[in-house]
């Protein structure tokens, strides 16, 4: 069964239309790539996912359950369940490293505050990250803030994890740490969408991709279907030439 | 024009539907107390120099110049009447709440505004909770707690700003001066001006968080949100105020 299943996806803004017709699925374990050019409205389609912005059209399934006209209330047990990784971390500037991994914990767990701790302590150890519990925010690198993020977005343990550009402005190094993370929380069971234009790491983490542009999918398939498609957009963005 | 309209109906209904929010967040527990107190300390306590400041020179330069203008015909004596009264009824209240719709309220929306912009409201959603728990009500309440205990501390700090003036540049028995402030002075003048401070510190909040949420050009909004906060806010206070004096004066009549 998919755990996501987003069918006639339509979405303006200001009676500009960003999204026409927009359908696609992802089966459990599986991780999806959203690829396309900048502004295509590859963040929004994830964004309505949780209903951080809601669909004009269509529909937006997320095991099976119908989240389109959920309400914020009704949408708290499903953003338990799917996290979703902020292209900038968005980390709590007024909190620590720890207070904010601690922050959805308190909020969705009965942990106690050694549990709590616990809990944290693995998750920063998994990450690469021990040692910072007492920096702030703006103490830390582009990368780690990043890595903080997705750290904090999956310690509940969520079955779907949505990452948004997570190696955006990032270095090299940074940006294989971040490729391992996912392929390591894939390997786990975790079922993902990427939205991204970083087509190395795409291809290093994806099993599928979905091609955005012009307010629809033009494209679909694995690495090996979409490279030996002959679509002048897809090869020239796959290519990185200008105009795309 | 038609844009104007827009915005402020807008406006209007996006502020009514926040404090609904707030309401209805008020009611479902677990009440966030401790970000309640950080705020409290944040709007009360980080507010009192300037309170201190705003009320003491309200209250010296009104009993200076009502001292030198009246003098010209014989009426000094009525600088504690007079001086006392205004301040509890109106300037205590009004100026006051000018001065933290400045450093509250801007204070407010440029911290909501900020949070707005790196996704920080966005990630507490995500995360399953409401922004406006966790954001909006801590600060709406502490408002609603701070503000008018920083207008009874305004009220008094004035009134004594005008009695330190009235006794050293006016030549002022200070005992008649204080003896005249008590019989001048009712409960209900009391009451009419620190009534007002709940309604001005629900201004305040509301239209800063309101303004915060509503950032949307980046950097840039904050700025311009900001400034519409702070100029919305004092907007309200001033005309709210003649028509909460004129609802307490209705008020009185009916009494």
């Amino acid at each position: 069964m998919a755990v996501i299943d987003v069918k006639h996806f339509q979405k303006s803004f200001r009676g500009k239309t960003v999204h026409r017709d927009i359908s696609f699925s992802v089966r459990e374990g599986e991780c999806l790539g959203l690829i396309g050019g900048s502004g295509v409205g590859k963040s929004v389609i994830l964004r309505s996912l949780i209903g951080l912005e809601k669909a004009d059209g269509g529909r937006i399934m997320i095991e099976g359950e119908d989240i389109t006209r959920f309400s914020e209330k009704e949408l708290t047990p499903i953003r338990v369940k799917v996290a979703y990784v902020f292209q900038n971390g968005a980390l709590f500037d007024s909190l620590t490293v720890y207070e904010n991994l601690a922050f959805p914990l308190k909020e969705h767990t009965a942990l106690n505050d050694h549990e709590i701790e616990k809990r944290i302590t693995a998750q920063l150890a998994e990450f690469g990250l021990s040692g910072n519990e007492a920096l702030y925010p703006n103490q830390l690198s582009g990368g780690m803030q990043k890595r903080v993020g997705i750290a904090r977005s999956i310690i509940i343990g969520p079955k779907v994890i949505l990452y948004d550009e997570p190696t955006a402005g990032l270095d090299p190094y940074n940006t294989l740490k971040i490729q391992e993370m996912i392929l390591r929380l894939k390997e786990k069971g975790v079922t993902s969408i990427l939205v991204t234009h970083d087509m190395p790491t795409a291809f290093a983490v994806c099993d599928r991709f979905c091609l955005i542009g012009e307010g629809r999918i033009r494209a679909r398939g694995t690495r090996e279907e979409l490279e030996s498609e002959k679509e002048g957009y897809l090869q020239s963005f796959i290519r990185g030439e200008k105009g795309v | 024009m038609k844009e104007s309209v827009e915005n402020t109906l807008s406006f209007l209904g996006g502020t009514t539907l926040l404090a609904g929010q707030v309401l209805r967040e008020l009611c479902r527990w677990p009440f966030p107390t401790k970000l309640t107190m950080e705020q409290i300390y944040q709007v009360g306590i980080r507010s009192i120099p300037l309170v201190f400041i705003t009320a003491a020179s309200t209250g010296m330069v009104m009993s200076l110049q009502f001292g030198l203008g009246l003098e010209k015909f014989g009426g000094k004596m009525y600088v504690p009447k007079i001086v006392s009264l205004s301040i509890i009824r109106e300037m205590g209240p009004v100026f006051t709440c000018l001065m933290l719709a400045a450093r509250v309220g801007a204070g407010i929306t440029s911290e909501i505004g900020s949070m707005t912009v790196t996704q920080q409201i966005d990630a507490l959603r995500a995360l399953g909770t409401s922004p406006i728990k966790k954001v909006v009500l801590p600060r709406v309440f502490a408002c609603m707690i701070a503000i008018p205990l920083l207008v009874a501390l305004a009220n008094t700090i004035g009134v004594i700003g005008g009695l330190i003036v009235g006794a050293n540049d006016l030549g002022l028995d200070p005992r008649f001066y204080v003896q005249k402030i008590f019989e001048t002075v009712t409960l209900a003048d009391y009451f009419s001006g620190f009534a007002k401070a709940p309604f001005f510190a629900l201004a305040i909040s509301i239209v800063a968080c309101y303004y915060g949420l509503s950032v949307r050009e980046g950097t840039r909004g904050v700025g311009s949100a900001t400034t519409r906060s702070v100029v919305t806010s004092s907007i309200f206070i001033l005309v709210g105020d003649y028509l909460l004096t004129k609802g307490f004066w209705v008020l009185g009549q009916w009494l």
